[in-house]
């Protein structure tokens, strides 16, 4: 290959792994805006089995042991727990269980479910979830405004 | 419990970041010298950093060379980090590194000149995405394998 044609293979090589990178950033940590019934009282059942449900929402989170922004993610929402206001946080370690991480479909870790008081799954969170979005959708669970206070 | 503990007593992420930057840059440089034509320099410079992927793997993260450099260098300048994060992630990403970057070198030794650049060209994509977007797609697929029913809960076992 002369020295042209291997420049345009290496631009081609970091202009899409750049757009892969903006991609996934525009994509991670989204809270969908409809609403999603499906699997809500699995859900809620595995949660009690790995701690408890929350009054007005559970963050249930799936994650694995070589996972970096697990561990960020169980901080950012072991807070917002333990905030008091009937929010509570259960975390799910997939690493030897690989039955669960197939029946809930997950494909990435972390992967955050919030459900509401009575254990119905209201988002799915794919990466670290985007706070501000979050804070609203719990705004929207506890009916008040004082999750998202800074 | 307290082994986990252990094991996760934090480094500075922009450590791991650092390190992956210069990778990704001399991954680059085998993808040029394989499409160059270049390629018993590819195949050597691949060798090369598949050992540093060795390196990191084996002797975990914090021992690794460009972290080494990153302290010496860059470290100094900067305030204090945001938070420390836990070594394994990045140690077992180095693992998935010296796997791709591993059989491109075995394939070109085979003969499959082609493999070099190929499997450079996708460490460099992992790399490249962990620099500048903080992605450790190594780590994501740890989840594969544990779905695939290949992994059991390290901490814990006898």
């Amino acid at each position: 290959m002369d020295p042209v044609n291997a420049l345009a293979v290496v631009s081609a090589l970091v202009v899409a792994a750049t757009a892969a990178g903006l991609l996934w950033r525009a994509r991670t940590g989204r809270l969908p805006t409809r609403a999603e019934p499906a699997a809500g009282t699995d859900l809620a059942a595995i949660a009690v089995a790995h701690g408890t449900l929350g009054r007005e929402a559970t963050l249930v989170q799936f994650s694995t042991e070589y996972c970096a922004p697990c561990r960020a993610t169980s901080r950012t929402l072991g807070e917002l727990a333990s905030a008091g206001v009937g929010i509570t946080h259960v975390e799910i370690d997939l690493s030897g269980n690989p039955e669960l991480a197939r029946r809930f479909g997950i494909l990435q870790t972390p992967t955050t479910f919030v459900l509401d008081g009575a254990g119905l799954q209201r988002a799915r969170i794919g990466g670290a979830p985007r706070m501000r979005e979050l804070h609203a959708l719990l705004d929207e669970l506890t009916g008040a405004g004082h999750v998202g206070a800074r | 419990m307290s082994e986990r503990a252990d094991a996760a007593a934090g480094i500075d992420p922009r450590g791991p970041r650092f390190g992956a930057g210069i990778t990704a840059v001399l991954l680059l440089a085998v993808v040029a010298l394989g499409a160059l034509g270049l390629v018993v320099p590819a195949l050597i410079l691949l060798a090369a950093l598949t050992a540093l992927f060795a390196w990191g793997a084996f002797a975990g993260i914090r021992r690794h060379p460009w972290g080494a450099l990153f302290r010496a260098l860059v470290r100094p300048h900067l305030g204090p980090p945001a938070a420390v994060e836990d070594p394994r992630p990045p140690t077992f990403a180095q693992g998935v590194g010296l796997v791709v970057a591993g059989a491109g070198v075995v394939l070109g030794l085979a003969g499959l000149a082609p493999a070099v650049p190929i499997a450079a060209a996708a460490a460099f994509a992992a790399a490249f995405l962990n620099a500048v977007f903080g992605l450790c797609l190594g780590c994501q697929l740890y989840l594969l394998l544990v779905r695939a029913g290949l992994t059991r809960r390290a901490s814990g076992a006898a």
